[in-house]
């Protein structure tokens, strides 16, 4: 049949033009990923073409000056942040796409700054850790909490992912915990570790709420109220106790009062009429440290108000009626 | 207490006996009197105290022992040391004792530990060392005698210990000075936790004690609290 035929003949050629294209292009359509360090030479080859081949480089679409070029190859020197991007070569007349590389510069990791601390005592503690300098590349973390022999799980925070949380199975332990964390990238590796007693890490959080209030008719007298911290998970059992600092605002030197139960206390001895500023810590009663200052509580001791100066222009006291002409008869008059 | 081969506590002669049969401190008349509150308070007073004072003798114990146990990252195994009286507990099972075993785990701890520091203190070698130690075994005792105190009036008996579990001398095998050194690190690290879980035990009992507005009759046993 004479139909058919043409028809297959250009099915296969148009598959075997598929074929072709697939192997001269497929190689080429992924970038090769490559991360090098910053400050580095790098030679980046045009894929599998020859030396001599006659090739154009660009950079993210922009062309490169062939003086770069050595050969086939583009050279780069003393690597800068800036020359991350994709690298592309063609061949210099048909423009043919040969060979990509989405080159990254970067670091290895510097040893990793890992702390640990339990602002939730007697549930747990949390370790957070960071890199002293940019890598400027992806990074992976590993941590692992030992206490003594034992493997502990730290379960990833939901929200930042630079922090991990460990429950306390045993309280008043003697046996030290020994948190690791390795640090590795595409350049390099690095790891650190610290151990500590379950106590020495105890610190809560601020106390929330600090509210200062003049009292009426004292002039050097402010009452101050505060809340026990909402991660503390058991005031009652492991109470907190409580520093209080003030001064007034134009002074540079803070009062200090320890308190050690109660969240509230009265300032007798502000100086009046100035504004203060307080603050107040918590700490637990027998372990750990202190925890930051609070959000700071402005307040000015009550005065008394000043008698005003009445003149005719203002209103009259409100003890005397004053009928001035052209005004309205008051509705009692009537 | 159970003695075994290689724990160097158990060569040693124990004066524990002496403790076992203090004499027992007659219940407060409790009508009109202010309770135990004081007592607690004054317990808790002593643990803070002696929390204190052990932290410069463990300090200077550390020194003289030498490294690594003076480092402040050692962090050794806990092997051996099988007889020391453990401080650490499950967070619900702590926060659910009744009463009394709080006070009986807090008296024959410091009971037993008194014992073996009064051990470390005959091998002490240093006439300074041994000074520090005579007191702070002096003030340990006084702490001792305070929960004896809070027990006595709240009418708990002391814990008498069992019939052949009393302490006795028996001459045992020669322990390795490193050893030696490990249960004497051991036994300070185990004070020490012991002190603050102390302190945390009073505070709970003292909010416990605290007497309501109205009721004057304090009823101690707790009810899964």
């Amino acid at each position: 049949m004479a139909v058919p035929v043409p028809w297959a003949c250009c099915a296969v050629l148009a598959a075997a033009a598929a074929v072709v294209y697939a192997q001269r292009h497929s190689p080429h359509e992924t970038p090769h990923v490559q991360y090098e360090r910053l400050g580095s030479d790098v030679t980046l080859p045009c894929g599998t073409a020859n030396w001599d081949a006659a090739v154009t480089w660009r950079v993210n679409g922009t062309d490169l000056a062939p003086d770069l070029l050595n050969g086939s190859q583009l050279v780069l020197r003393g690597l800068e942040l800036g020359h991350s991007g994709l690298y592309a070569c063609f061949h210099r007349d048909s423009w043919h796409l040969r060979h990509q590389v989405l080159l990254n510069v970067g670091l290895p990791p510097r040893e990793p700054v890992l702390s640990c601390r339990s602002n939730t005592y007697p549930k747990g503690f949390y370790c957070s850790w960071h890199l002293p300098t940019p890598t400027y590349i992806p990074n992976t973390f590993n941590v692992t909490v030992l206490h003594g022999s034992k493997i502990m799980v730290c379960e990833k925070d939901p929200a930042l992912k630079n922090r991990c949380h460990i429950r306390y199975m045993h309280l008043f332990s003697t046996v030290k915990y020994k948190v690791s964390i390795s640090v590795s990238n595409a350049l390099g590796h690095n790891a650190t570790a610290i151990t500590f007693d379950e106590f020495t890490i105890v610190k809560p959080d601020p106390p929330e709420n600090v509210v200062a209030r003049p009292v009426p008719s004292n002039p050097r007298r402010l009452e101050v109220t505060w809340q026990t911290p909402s991660t503390w998970p058991d005031p009652e059992s492991f109470p907190l106790k409580f520093f209080l600092r003030y001064r007034p605002l134009i002074l540079d030197q803070w009062q200090h009062v320890e308190l050690s139960d109660g969240t509230a206390h009265t300032i007798t001895d502000a100086y009046a009429g100035k504004e203060y500023i307080i603050q107040v810590a918590a700490k637990d009663n027998e372990i750990g440290t202190w925890s930051d200052w609070s959000v700071a509580a402005h307040a000015t001791p009550w005065t008394e108000e000043p008698r005003h100066l009445t003149t005719e222009a203002q209103a009259p006291d409100h003890g005397q009626h004053h009928k001035l002409p052209g005004t309205p008869a008051y509705h009692e008059d009537l | 207490m159970d003695l075994r081969a290689g724990d160097s506590w158990g060569m040693l002669a124990c004066l524990c006996t002496v403790l076992w049969h203090l004499p027992a401190v007659p219940a407060l008349n409790r009508t009109g009197d202010p309770g135990p509150g004081p007592s607690i308070q004054k317990t808790y007073d002593l643990t803070r105290y002696l929390e204190h004072q052990l932290r410069s003798l463990a300090g200077t114990y550390l020194n003289y022992l030498g490294p690594p146990f003076n480092e402040p990252d050692f962090n050794p195994p806990r092997l051996g040391a099988e007889t020391l009286p453990r401080a650490t507990v499950d967070l619900e099972v702590w926060r659910s004792l009744n009463d009394r075993l709080r006070l009986t785990q807090n008296y024959e701890a410091y009971s037993h530990l008194l014992c073996y520091l009064r051990g470390l203190n005959r091998q002490a070698a240093t006439a300074e060392l041994r000074r520090s130690l005579a007191h702070f075994c002096t003030s340990l005792q006084g702490l001792l005698g305070s929960i004896a105190g809070v027990m006595a009036a709240l009418g708990y008996p002391l814990p008498q210990p069992l019939p052949g579990t009393e302490p006795t001398w028996t001459p045992g095998p020669a322990h390795s000075d490193f050893l030696q050194k490990m249960d004497d690190f051991w036994l300070l690290k185990e004070l020490q936790t012991w002190l603050w879980r102390s302190a945390k035990d009073f505070n709970r009992l003292k909010k416990k004690m605290q007497p309501p507005a109205a009721a004057v009759t304090l009823h101690l046993e707790a009810h899964g609290f």
